[in-house]
């Protein structure tokens, strides 16, 4: 009966959304409003104005800085509240048997994880560090660094994989993302007078380039140890 | 509204992947399994603006050799990244959330909680 019920309501909630759909534009046309509006600028200026062939690179750090500043906060917020909710105070009286069996991976996991683990590093660090003119940037290599880190620890000994990430820099490295983007931040605030600011002119293009490229070295390794360490809280590791 | 629909594909798919998602975020007991409806449901929201974006034969928005026009629209793509790395968060808080009912109440099915309260 209830499950009758749920599916009804899914349908007619499914009619009407595809209602709206076939009212949209054709899928695929030039003359739909995300393409004529500012899209189309972006498009026509973001290389010459930004210094970033990939246009969604120059979107993300350039046009839009303030919104990604925003957005790397809530990766750290996320990390602390995560850090607030696992490690806060814990009551051992009243927990259930929470004593995992430990299950080696086996001879295959361990060797396969190990043979890749260098090529995956240097594909991620080619991703962080050419994300202004290839696909990918900050976000996607941070991902891959942090996937990294995370198969290492289910391969490694808890003492080996412990040192994955540096116990005595962690701190400053997991708000590094945020501490980069103020830094470059107040960098154009104070060469050119205002707040993430990226000059335009041909002449300082190299400058804009290493700011981008050092924003993007922040996020991806602010993003990959915050990833990991989640990781490690949740299966109760400090 | 068929036909209108069949160019649309690729917006009706989402619709789709949407409704599945919600299904598991409304009848599933689990927790774990109800976030992973919602992640169901962010992944439908983002292929659904990704696609609005998609021009006929567009290019890569990657200008350098080679390229050329038309350019797929970038600022879906940059705004969904934005989403992507939110939906990550929201997710990596709820699964905390998840280990630490479990670790109070040795239980994550819905229902058993609420009778515990």
């Amino acid at each position: 009966m209830k499950r009758a019920f749920t599916i009804t309501l899914l349908i007619a909630l499914a009619l009407v959304l595809l209602n709206v759909m076939a009212d949209l534009p054709p899928h695929g046309s030039a003359e739909t409003p995300p393409y004529t509006h500012v899209g189309a600028y972006y498009l026509e200026h973001g290389p010459e104005e930004t210094g970033s062939e990939n246009v969604v690179t120059s979107v993300i750090l350039n046009y839009r800085g303030f919104d990604t500043t925003g957005e790397v906060t809530v990766i750290v917020t996320a990390l602390m509240a995560v850090i607030a909710v696992l490690t806060g105070t814990r009551d051992t009286s009243q927990e259930p048997d929470t004593a995992v069996t430990q299950i080696a991976p086996s001879v295959v996991v361990r060797f396969i994880v190990r043979v890749l683990a260098p090529f995956i590093l240097v594909f991620a660090v080619y991703v962080i560090l050419n994300g202004h003119i290839t696909p990918g940037g900050g976000f996607q290599g941070g991902t891959m660094l942090g996937a990294l880190i995370i198969a290492l620890t289910l391969v490694l000994d808890e003492r080996r994989s412990a040192k994955l990430i540096p116990q005595r820099s962690v701190r400053v490295i997991q708000v590094i993302a945020p501490l980069m983007f103020v830094a470059i931040g107040l960098f154009g605030l104070i060469a050119w007078g205002d707040y993430l600011f990226f000059p335009r002119s041909e002449e300082l293009r190299p400058i804009v380039e290493i700011m981008l490229v050092l924003i993007e070295i922040g996020i991806g390794v602010g993003g990959a140890v915050v990833f990991a360490r989640i990781f490690r809280l949740m299966a109760g590791r400090p | 509204m068929i036909e209108a629909l069949w160019n649309n594909l690729d917006y009706a798919a989402s619709v789709i992947l949407f409704c599945i998602g919600l299904y598991a975020v409304i009848t599933r007991n689990n927790l774990i399994k109800k976030f992973m409806g919602l992640n169901i449901m962010e992944t439908a929201v983002f292929a659904f603006i990704v696609a609005l974006g998609v021009v006929e034969n567009g290019d890569a928005p990657i200008m350098g050799d080679g390229a050329s026009a038309p350019f797929i629209n970038p600022l879906p793509q940059a705004l969904i990244l934005t989403g992507i790395v939110v939906a990550v968060s929201t997710t990596a808080l709820a699964l905390s959330l998840v280990i630490r009912i479990w670790r109070q109440c040795g239980t994550i099915e819905a229902d058993e909680l609420r009778e515990a309260e």
